[in-house]
Order: C-alpha cells, then structure tokens, then sequence
C-alpha cells in the first residue's frame, strides 16, 4: 500500500531540452496519469489559422498552412491565455490569446528554400524554436505571402499542441546474479545495453539503468533454471521527457502537476455537490 | 467537468463524469481498491472518443461511496503534492 512518505525524485540528467529523473515511491497509474496529461493537457503554441494572401508555390494552400502547423513554437505561458479561456470570448482571439505571424518571401533569382526563422512574430518571445525547418522551396518568380495566427492549445485535439516529442518510463531494473553462475560469460555477450561486465569469475551489474529487461540474458543462460534473474521494483521508474523546446522540461513537468492538480479540485468540487437523485 | 448521478443506494455509487478518461479514472480507482472498505470500484469509458466516464464505487457497507470517493481524490491529490516538493527540491540540487 501506498503512503506519501516514500515519494522521492532524483534528477538523473536534465540539459535544456530533456530531463530524466528517478522517482520512487509511486505507482503506474500515477506516472501514467503524468505521462498522459504532459501529452495531452499541457498547452503549447502552434500556428492554428492561416489567411493566405499570395501563393503561387506548387504547394495548395492546406499544406503549407498543415507545415506551418507543425512548426513548434516558444511558448509564453503566463501571458498567454487558452481561448476558450480568454475573457475576449472571441472566435478571432486578442492580444492575450493569439499571436500574429508573417510571412513575406519571393524566389527572385533562383530557386531556393523557405525557412521557419524568415516568419516574423509580432511578439519577439514566441518564434520558431530553430530557424532552418525548411517549409517549402519556390522556383524562380514563386511569391508566398500569408498571415498566420498562433494559439495556445492541448495535445489532445491536435499534435502540433503537444509540448514533448517523447514523454515515457520504464521500470527500475532489479538484476540478480545467483551463485550458481559458472562465469561463463554468455549473459555478457548478448546484452544489447552492455549492462553486464564479466570480472575474473564473477558477473557484475555495471550499469543497471541502462537494462531494457529485455531477457536475452536469461534466455541465453545455459543453466536450467537460469543463474541470472531480471526483474523490476514495483515502485520505482525511470521517467524520461523530450521538450519540442516550446517549454522548458521543469516547465512541462509542474505544468502538468499543477493541471492533475486542478481536475481533481474540480472532482471534488462535484462530488461534494451531487445530491445523488437519479436522473 | 459534470457530473450525474446513474445509481444511488446506502452502499453504492454510479456517476457519469464528463470530461474525464483513463488519466485520471484509472488513478481513482487504484486509489479505490486500496481501501480495505472498498468492496469494487471501476469505470468504464463507453466511447473511446469521448471523454465521459462511468465510475462505479460499491463499499462493504460501513461507509458511504461517496466518502469513499471523497477519500480517494484527497490521497490522490496528495501524493501530486508530495511530488511536486520532491520535484523542487531535486531540480533546485542540479
Ligand atoms: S535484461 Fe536485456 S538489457 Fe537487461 S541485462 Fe539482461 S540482456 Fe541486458
Ligand atoms: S549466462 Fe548464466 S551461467 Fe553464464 S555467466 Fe551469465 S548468468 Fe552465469
Ligand atoms: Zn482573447
């Protein structure tokens, strides 16, 4: 049984873009609900409307405005608003809920490649996170000329609104070397991570986080039953995250506490409220 | 979030929620079962497309389903607090 007490994080690697922590304690349901809600709930920018106003490109319209969609963006999340959320409760959206972009490009020798960093942002802070996504190429005299509008939205209803390109966990690995084991060194030869080091006449675990708990290990073992165990701990994951760059990992990770956070107060909120008359 | 009650009795409990899948029901009822007053707890999501939920909750008897439910978000939702000082904390060591 769970209790709070044993929750514990370690962050095992975090750099701009990615953060791996250690978290002890928990269970499935719980890192899956976090994994979930960092995918579909946390929001992000991404172009959502495109007004074209020149476009002789051999590309239509609906897949340049689809490229542009795909673009990540730096998203500014403390003064943007969802807009559903927006008190402008406008379709077209306001300064608080949309950001305009632009983009204004000719071939005029030659052919050449359109790149994200040539869209201009009204708001300098949300642009493209790199500036060589190519988004099409135009032929000598090819003109594209567009306005796009960015929105805050949630994974859920479109992928260009998900903040990670890889959010997942695995179990903690648990490797046991029996006595048994004759050193003969096959568990070594065909790990795929190199988690196995053979020393002398002994097996040594060297580098345990990198175990996949594929079994190739145990399944090579010549021993019957086999001198090597592969298991996991029950509550303890490996959580690893890759940002779009739109937000910063610590950022994705307390935004999506913040969000699980807050649909359980409004749960609550309800229970407390139901009167418990069939409807 | 909307709730609407599908079944009352002493010991049970039947809701259809709207707005909210697997995230956070499957939390629920883990959360659910491990309380030893808790006789069945689950749910069950009839449209893969939409987010609307059905949760069951039937206890032994003693308590209400209601406090049983009530119960369970509030451990829920301790557990997500008990994270996010751990995650401060270990990203504040780094
Ligand atoms: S389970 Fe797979 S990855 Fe892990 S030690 Fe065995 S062979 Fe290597
Ligand atoms: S394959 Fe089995 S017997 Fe051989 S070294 Fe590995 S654990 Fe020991
Ligand atoms: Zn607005």
């Amino acid at each position: 049984m769970w209790s709070v007490e044993i929750v514990e994080v370690e962050v095992l690697e975090k750099d701009e873009r990615n953060v791996r922590l250690l978290i002890r304690g928990v269970d499935v349901p719980f890192v899956n609900a976090l994994r979930r809600t960092i995918i579909s709930e946390v929001p992000c920018m991404a172009i959502d409307e495109v007004v074209m106003i020149e476009n002789s490109s051999i590309l239509q319209d609906e897949i340049i405005a689809l490229r542009l969609g795909l673009i990540p963006l730096k998203t500014d999340l403390d003064s943007y608003n969802l807009p559903q959320e927006c008190p402008c409760k406008s379709e077209f959206g306001c300064n608080l809920c949309r950001v305009t972009l632009t983009l204004d490009v000719e071939a005029k020798e030659e052919t050449r490649t359109v790149y994200s960093g040539e869209l201009k942002s009204e708001n300098p802070e949300i642009v493209p996170v790199s500036d060589k996504i190519p988004i099409i190429k135009l032929a000598r005299g090819q003109k594209l000329r567009l306005e796009a509008y960015a929105r805050l939205g949630k994974g859920k209803n479109h992928a260009k609104w998900q903040p990670v390109s890889m959010c997942t966990y695995k179990y903690f690995p648990k490797i046991e070397v029996l006595s048994k084991c004759d050193a003969c060194g096959k568990c070594v030869e065909i790990c795929p991570r190199k988690v196995l080091a053979k020393t002398e006449n002994k097996i040594e675990v060297r580098n345990l986080m990198a175990c996949t708990l594929c079994q190739d290990c145990v399944e090579v073992c010549p021993q019957n039953p086999p001198a090597i165990k592969v298991e996991h701990e029950e509550d303890t994951f490996i959580f690893s995250l890759e940002s779009t760059n739109a937000l910063p990992p610590e950022r994705i990770l307390t935004e999506a506490i913040k969000i699980l956070d807050k649909q359980f107060n409004e749960f609550e909120e309800q229970i407390k409220v139901e009167k418990g008359e069939e409807s | 979030m909307k709730i609407k009650t599908l079944k009352k009795t002493s010991n049970e409990l039947k809701i259809e929620v709207e707005g909210m899948g697997h995230t956070l029901c499957n939390l629920l009822q883990k959360r659910l079962l491990e309380d030893e007053n808790v006789d069945l707890a689950g749910y069950n999501i009839p449209h893969p497309l939409a987010s609307n939920s059905i949760i069951y909750v039937r206890t032994k008897g003693n308590v209400e389903s209601k406090s049983a439910l009530l119960k369970a978000v509030e451990k829920t939702r301790e557990m997500n607090e008990k994270f996010r000082k751990e995650i401060e904390k270990a990203l504040k060591k780094i």
